[in-house]
């Protein structure tokens, strides 16, 4: 396997009683998309808060670019872009303003945010709304500031949390070329997905997960090698075959 | 450190985006202040009416009331005979001055004449001053009277035209005026112990809380949208967000102070430069506690709605308690309750600097207690802060 960028080992995160996140390990290599599925509840967000340094594990190593997130955070979060699974963005400023400032935030001057920002929204396609208020913006466009704003200060792994919930195909469609571009560029991603066809487009490997724990991790192909020929089963029959047919929320 | 400053700054661009927001804390300190104009802005100065019948009409009594109306804080409003008795019936009114038909006639031909006070009772304590107003313009005309008939009498007969001695005593009694040999001047030491005075501190301090408590809304709101997570997954540290969420915090709280004090001084004159000065100090200070205070409240409220509340009551029970808008006697029992609102603190030193005349270094103690405030609300906040609610 090409080089590790991220190795979690052991991790365990209890709320009160609960155990949201009970023993999970996996790595993710460099240039390497990797999605994380589950039903809702399974612990998905969860595991990468812990990974993007905001909740402390109870138990666990995770070691990013070679930093441990326990001891050197800072490091960490130097190389590392979130974008969260529900919109994390300021409405009543512009889309500009939003990345400079988070820009900012990730150390860039000035005139270097300015300039990643421009670039970042042609490849969202949104430059000619850069001076737009993101409250006037439509759901998509909204997903796509979000996503573009994980991806200032040019990061070197990528948590995206559900990133394409509740929008357009042209949309979602912009936002995978858009991580393809950034994988081949050596970008290392994990991304989090109800969609299965949209995991196994995208990801090399994939791990399944529910009730904290991870119950498969293998590529999309193996995984419906396992259950019978990997041209006609689907990875969402995996994943209801692993996962049950019972109701989440 | 100069993330810090984009986190305040961000804030303070938000803020203006805000009109809602905006029009609350910059219009709200204004209107505040045009309703104790309005309550107490009048007490300032003596003013009064003096109501007038001329039976008169002539060239002197219209001379006459022009030197009355002249005095300042006096206003003559001139009515019928008959008006003058309805008003004194009623006692609308308690003074009229009645000047007689044939005034201006008679001093013309040098005789004498009466100006006549109709009044209930002794007046009142108005009426009392009007009256002496008009007695001292009587007395400048009678003596400008007297100067002219002894200049003309003395130069009669030396071939002196009449109109000439006119300009010339004319000239002399302007300047006389303007220069009199006794003058009377004023000498204002510190500012008046009056109702602005009193209350003035009260109100900048509630209203500096209840403002800055509140701005613990904007913390948790944005923890609910997400981007508090967002800023702490950059290279921002929990420490530099809160430094920048009081600084933002702060300068809201000062400018709302700025303006309320600034407009006392400009329009109630209150201030010295210097006290002026001293006072921004406080609010600064005072600014900074309360900021502190609404950084905990953002710290332990779990929505916006709660962190409202908490800044409500949390205000409300500082400003009762803290004597805003009555006086405490030391020693009682209430007085030592009020030593738990930081709002006694600010108001004790405002009233120091405003009311009693005194300086910084007389408000030690007040300060030190404010900036331990602010100090110990700045750590604790920072220690009970959890960026993801349940997480450790
Ligand atoms: N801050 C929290 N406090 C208490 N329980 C939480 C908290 N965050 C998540 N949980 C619980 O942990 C479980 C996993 O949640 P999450 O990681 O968000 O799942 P997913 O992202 O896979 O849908 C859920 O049951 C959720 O209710
Ligand atoms: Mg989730």
């Amino acid at each position: 396997m090409a080089e590790e960028f991220l190795v979690v080992k052991d991790l365990h995160k209890s709320f009160n009683e609960f155990k949201a996140v009970n023993g999970v390990s996996f790595s993710i290599g460099k240039g390497e998309i990797f999605g994380l599925l589950g039903p809702n509840g399974a612990g998905k967000t969860t595991t990468i808060r812990m990974l993007a340094t905001v909740l402390k594990a109870d138990s666990g190593e995770i070691t990013i670019g070679g930093h441990s997130v326990r001891r050197d955070a800072e490091s960490v979060r130097n190389i590392i872009g979130v974008c969260p699974q529900d919109l994390a963005l300021y409405e009543d400023l512009s889309a500009l303003d939003n990345m400079v400032f988070f820009g900012r935030m990730a150390g860039m001057n000035g005139k270097e945010a300015k300039e990643q920002a421009m670039t970042n929204l042609k490849m969202m396609g949104l430059v000619d709304r850069a001076k737009g208020k993101v409250a006037k913006f439509s759901g998509g466009m909204k997903r796509r500031i979000n996503l573009a704003i994980a991806l200032m200060g040019n990061p070197r792994l990528l948590f995206l949390d559900e990133p394409t919930v509740g929008i357009d195909p042209q949309s979602r469609n912009n936002i995978y070329e858009t991580i393809e571009d950034l994988r081949d560029k050596g970008m290392s991603v994990l991304y989090t997905t109800h969609y299965m066809e949209e995991a196994d487009r995208l990801c090399k490997r994939v791990a399944i997960m529910d009730g904290g724990q991870i119950i498969a991790l293998d590529t999309p192909y193996k995984l419906k090698g396992e259950i019978g020929s990997p041209e006609q089963v689907t990875l969402e029959d995996v994943f209801l075959k692993l996962t049950g047919r019972s109701l989440r929320d | 450190m100069k993330r810090v400053f984009f986190i305040a700054f961000n804030e303070v661009k938000l803020y203006l985006q805000d009109k809602g927001d905006l029009a609350f804390s910059l219009l709200l300190p204004i209107v505040t202040f045009a309703l104790i104009y309005g309550a107490f802005g009048g007490q300032t100065l003596f003013e009064a009416t003096a109501y007038v019948v001329d039976e008169d009409e002539g060239a002197y009594s219209s001379i006459f009331l022009e030197q009355l109306e002249a005095v300042e804080g006096v206003d003559v409003e001139l009515i019928t005979t008959s008006q003058a008795d309805t008003k004194l019936e009623r006692s609308d009114v308690l003074l009229v001055l009645h000047i007689p038909d044939g005034f201006s006639e008679a001093l013309t031909s040098g005789e004498r004449t009466q100006l006549v006070f109709r009044q209930r009772g002794n007046a009142g304590q108005e009426g009392q001053i009007v009256a002496n107003i008009i007695r001292g313009v009587a007395e400048e005309m009678n003596q400008e009277f007297q100067v002219h008939r002894q200049v003309s009498d003395s130069l009669q007969g030396k071939g002196i035209p009449e109109d000439r001695i006119e300009v010339v005593v004319q000239e002399f009694l302007d300047k006389e005026r303007r220069q009199p040999v006794v003058g009377v001047v004023e000498e204002t030491l510190g500012g008046s112990p009056d109702f602005v005075n009193q209350f003035l501190p009260g109100i900048v301090t509630m209203y500096v809380l209840f403002a800055i408590a509140m701005a613990a809304r904007v913390i948790v709101e944005e923890r609910r949208k997400g981007t508090l997570e967002r800023l702490l997954t950059t290279r921002l540290s929990v420490g530099q967000l809160f430094l920048g969420k009081f600084f933002a915090s702060v300068s809201r709280g000062f400018v709302q102070t700025l303006i309320l004090l600034g407009l006392s001084y400009a329009v109630f004159q209150i201030f010295t430069p210097l006290s002026f000065l001293e006072s921004l100090v406080i609010a600064l200070i005072f600014a900074g506690a309360a900021s502190a205070v609404g950084l905990i409240i953002a710290s332990i409220a779990r929505s916006e709605d709660g962190a409202t509340w908490i800044a409500v009551v949390f205000s409300v029970i500082t400003f009762m308690i803290g004597g805003t808008f009555f006086e405490i006697a030391e020693g009682t029992g209430l007085y030592t309750i009020s030593r738990f609102s930081i709002n006694s603190y600010a108001n004790d030193a405002f009233n120091v600097i405003i009311a009693q005349g005194g300086s910084l270094a007389d408000v030690g103690p007040e300060l030190g207690i404010l900036a331990g405030v602010m100090v110990v609300g700045l750590v604790v906040s920072r220690l009970i802060f959890r960026v993801v609610p349940g997480g450790k």
